[in-house]
């Protein structure tokens, strides 16, 4: 099953040669745009890959020579990226066929979403594609980002939408919009992405098929939905089943609305809304659900940052230089549906003896306002040694006065490597801690701006770890 | 199993209807081995009384109509009948009940089931998602599901694991577990007949379209559980075949 849909799907994320149908030199426009990208990623020599443009118009584009039509493309073409008015893509689709590139990429919007005559051109595209082996991503879509080698059919200019790092994270989006957004605040965040996928009217490769990519794909390894519906829904269920025994997937379902026009003639029926379903698929098949947009984000860097390491259970443990931040991240243990480590006695004595009177030692423990670099070695040390504790949330409150912040730093990033126990830390504050809660998250560890965020990641690790466990 | 079942639907089907009564609904069950009552369907009052001399008094008598599928609201639920003599009389009123709700009520016959000792209440149900078919619901009967809506669902098929966590996830899970000095309840009969419904439902997913098993008590650790009313709706025929023939569907964006 695996190693076709890798076959299938390899030259939409590595293509030898991509055919971009309907480039132009006209600034702005999306056949622009795109060679745009793949020029730029030729000449930083991300894309390695040759790049042929068509337009029966034109003979050249800043010295790409140009295709007049698809039947003139060379043999080596793998990948053709679709950018051309509606009404023209199934004869082009016809000619592609003829061609025998097994690839496609329909950027073109205004089919299906737009009524039959749409639908139509769909089901035309759709029955080409099949007759000939064909895998389409789209229409309606802005395809793929895959920095690593490259490719890039974002149709939003790079002087307005900033372009991610790479990174373990894989993203998948039914909208292209939101994607565009989100690759955009990624790259701001910081955040790494190996590969993103629009799919848009997904007539052929759908979630269910990259989940089964990305399965093999060792680059990724955490994969992240948003989804606004799922048409083939057992499909689904199996690809779902299949990559989180593997890696962990994190879901945004939009569209939490009941479809209450469904007349019910049971009371099951009636108490069935749509959103109530999706949360029960998303338990049975291990996916994560996000809440909302930061929520997703906040467990993807959990599970990226963190590498596979899960917690053994949901006894949760506080460490922290401000009493009110520690009672704020207990409130969450609680609200996820956490626990709060009991400490060993073990733990208890050694901290006693290490630490100043006026220090609080128990969960959380808090190391307090003078606190150096050092007290938090101890605690950390006592946390992760203690059998009690299943993982440990290191609030760090940077602005205190004899804190030294390079140590503090290579502390938790050193901890994080050895210790078998998942750490997150917290880190509130300004534009300083900012700084600070970026080189620890270049460190490897995952860093968030509140209690409350930290925690609520954690709880997603806590719950894949126990579907893991269960599987 | 699967054959048994079948005629009833096939029954229910060829009579032009796709809600089944109660009855019908409990002999689907039975085939696929749910515990439902020891109940049976008088056709006249010398039936009535034969079988509620074999079931042993008291009984309870239900009347059995398709155009009457809210049992309560029609008053043809009686309950706790001791004496011959009480069911000939019940016999007349349960009727006229029905006739009064409904003056074209069609009436199969009179179910006489033994009075069930009270156990905890559990509604389990089935409805079918467009996009990924059957699913299976879980909850507490009575107000826990009228007014807190405390249920959960998972997709059919389930597996042993799946019943036991939707049995610890609702809400009102310490009531199962025994809450204020209660008797633990028979949790294993739960996770049993989640996983019969989920089985029979897989394999007559063609046929159902929803299914209603409320009240269903449970009694103590050991003690079992019984489907106390149940209904199945039925697909129509047409429905069937258009799913069957819709190979490619619509997608949105």
């Amino acid at each position: 099953m695996g190693e076709k849909i890798v076959e299938e799907l390899r030259p939409f994320f590595d293509p030898k040669a991509v055919a971009l149908i309907g480039a132009t030199n006209k600034r702005g426009k999306v056949g622009n745009v795109i060679f745009e990208n793949f020029k730029r990623n030729r000449e930083n020599g991300s894309f390695r890959g040759k790049l042929y443009p068509v337009n029966p118009k034109l003979d050249e584009i800043e010295g790409y020579k140009v295709y007049h039509s698809v039947e003139e493309l060379p043999d080596d073409t793998d990948l053709a990226v679709i950018a051309i008015p509606a009404k023209f893509v199934p004869a082009t689709m016809r000619d592609i066929a003829g061609n025998g590139i097994k690839a496609v990429i329909i950027i073109t919007g205004g089919f299906g979403e737009l009524g039959e005559e749409g639908k139509r051109m769909e089901r035309e595209i759709y029955e080409i594609a099949k007759a000939n082996g064909i895998r389409v991503i789209g229409p309606n879509c802005v395809g793929i980002y895959a920095p690593d080698t490259g490719v890039d059919t974002v149709f939003l200019p790079d002087e307005k939408m900033d372009r991610p790092k790479s990174g373990p994270i894989a993203f998948v989006s039914q909208s292209g919009a939101f994607a565009a957004a989100m690759l955009d605040w990624a790259a701001g965040e910081g955040i790494g992405i190996g590969k993103m996928v629009s799919y848009g009217n997904k007539i052929d490769v759908d979630d269910a098929d990259l989940m089964d990519y990305f399965i093999h794909d060792d680059g990724i390894n955490v994969v992240t939905f948003y989804i606004e519906g799922v048409k083939d829904g057992r499909k689904f269920i199996e690809a779902a089943k299949r990559i989180t025994r593997v890696k962990p997937v994190v879901a945004l379902k939009a569209g939490r609305t009941e479809y209450g026009a469904k007349a019910a003639s049971s009371h099951t029926g009636s108490l069935a809304g749509q959103d109530v379903i999706y949360d029960a698929v998303f338990k049975q098949t291990g996916i994560i659900r996000a809440d909302d947009f930061e929520h997703m984000f906040d467990l993807a860097k959990a599970f990226a940052r963190l590498k596979g390491k899960l917690p053994k259970g949901n006894r949760i443990g506080i460490i922290t230089d401000g009493g009110g931040a520690g009672v704020m991240a207990s409130d969450a243990v609680a609200r996820f549906g956490l626990r709060m480590a009991e400490l060993s006695e073990e733990s208890r004595r050694f901290l006693k003896e290490h630490f100043p009177p006026h220090a609080v030692v128990g969960n959380p423990t808090d190391v307090v306002g003078d606190t150096d670099a050092e007290r938090y070695r101890l605690a950390i040390e006592a946390f992760v040694n203690d059998p009690n504790v299943d993982a440990v949330v290191v609030i760090v409150l940077f602005q205190v006065p004899l804190l030294e912040d390079e140590k503090i730093i290579d502390i938790l990033a050193d901890y994080q490597e050895r210790s078998g126990k998942p750490i997150v830390a917290v880190a509130m504050g300004g534009r300083k801690t900012e700084h600070y809660a970026k080189m620890l998250e270049e460190r490897g560890v995952p860093v968030y701006p509140t209690p409350e965020r930290g925690v609520r990641a954690l709880a997603g690790l806590v719950r894949y770890a126990e579907y893991l466990r269960k599987a | 199993m699967k054959d048994e079942a079948l005629k009833v639907v096939e029954s229910v089907l060829a009579q032009g209807r796709t809600a089944m009564v109660e009855y019908e609904a409990k002999q689907v069950l039975r085939a696929y081995g749910l515990p439902v009552p020891n109940e049976k369907l008088a056709k006249t009052l010398d039936e009535a009384l034969k079988y509620a001399e074999e079931i042993g008094y008291p009984v309870a008598m239900k009347l059995m109509s398709p155009q009457i599928l809210h049992k309560s609201d029609a008053k043809v639920v009686l309950l706790n009948i001791k004496t011959p003599e009480e069911l000939r009389k019940k016999w007349g009123e349960i009727h006229e009940n029905a006739r009064k709700y409904r003056p074209d009520a069609e009436i199969l016959g009179v179910l006489i089931a033994p009075m069930l000792k009270p156990g905890r209440e559990v509604i389990i149900g089935v409805t079918e998602d467009p996009q990924f078919g059957h699913a299976l619901m879980f909850g507490l009967g009575g107000i826990f599901v009228e007014v807190l809506k405390d249920v959960t669902f998972r997709i059919i098929p389930i597996n042993e694991r799946d019943a036991e966590k939707m049995i610890r996830e609702i809400k009102g899970y310490p009531i199962l577990a025994g809450a204020r000095g209660e008797e633990p309840a028979d949790i294993d009969a739960i996770v049993e007949l989640l996983m019969k419904v989920s089985e029979l439902v897989d394999e007559l997913k063609e046929y159902i379209k929803e299914m209603d098993l409320n009240p269903v008590f449970v009694y103590e650790k050991g003690g079992g559980a019984v489907v106390v009313d149940a209904r199945i709706i039925l697909k129509v025929p047409e429905e069937r075949e258009r799913e069957i023939g819709q190979s490619y569907r619509e997608k949105c964006a």
